[in-house]
């Protein structure tokens, strides 16, 4: 329901996002409204949940209310459910195509450390190394002088190194999409 | 509230990146969530 620019702020201050966050501001509502969870006379949308299968079917739909709280268990638990009884195709989760050779650099106590960390679980890129420089620190030595900085998380694909979390965990969603599609 | 069982509407939307994404792209593919929210800044 917010603009993509409150979502860009959003994204950042619980340490960055590894799923897409929609924008559905305009015209505001609209997507929301397709599938009945538009609240016109709050105008905002409702706090629901919508599982659709990959044949495009809709296998779950539940709302909180806007003030409720989602029970992520439970929808975990629905989400296994509905993947075990479906039938069709769906696309093997690719683990870390396109980032074949890539390490992920990583220490303690680290907030965009954890992000990262956090993206690579969440997209099942498990052939993505982890070094943890906090365990190795003559990884960082090695690390530096690649970038000249000494600076964790950094994930290195090949002679390229992206400093940046939120670049990290762009560049994570950009693999697995292009594995995928 | 969209019934179970009936074909989930398409969408494009702009993502938090500024990238286009669209519900039909991953038909074949992978099972989608959507978690709809009020605001931003608010629980889960």
């Amino acid at each position: 329901m917010d603009s993509v620019f409150c979502h860009a702020n959003w994204g950042q201050s619980i340490g960055g996002v590894s799923f897409p966050l929609l924008a559905d501001f305009h015209p505001k509502g609209a997507m929301a409204e397709s599938y009945g969870l538009y609240l016109k006379d709050k105008g905002i949308t409702d706090r629901a949940t919508v599982i659709i299968d990959a044949g495009g079917v809709v296998r779950h739909a539940s709302s909180v209310g806007p003030g409720g709280e989602r029970d992520i268990s439970e929808l975990a638990a629905l989400c296994e459910k509905i993947d075990k009884e479906y039938s069709g195709d769906v696309s093997k989760p690719a683990s870390g195509m396109g980032l074949a050779d890539a390490t992920l650099y990583v220490k303690d106590n680290c907030g965009f450390s954890r992000a990262a960390l956090l993206a690579r679980s969440n997209l099942h890129m498990d052939n993505v190394e982890v070094v943890n420089v906090s365990e190795k620190p003559a990884a960082l030595e090695t690390l530096k002088q690649k970038t000249g900085k000494e600076q964790a998380p950094a994930l290195q694909i090949g002679d390229q190194v992206l400093l940046e979390s939120a670049d990290i965990i762009s560049r994570m969603v950009e693999a697995k999409v292009g594995s995928l599609t | 509230m969209i019934e179970v069982g009936s074909q989930a509407p398409d969408f494009e939307l702009p993502d938090h990146l500024g990238r286009k994404v669209r519900l039909s792209t991953f038909r074949g593919k992978q099972h989608v969530m959507l978690l709809f929210y009020p605001l931003d800044f608010t629980p889960t």
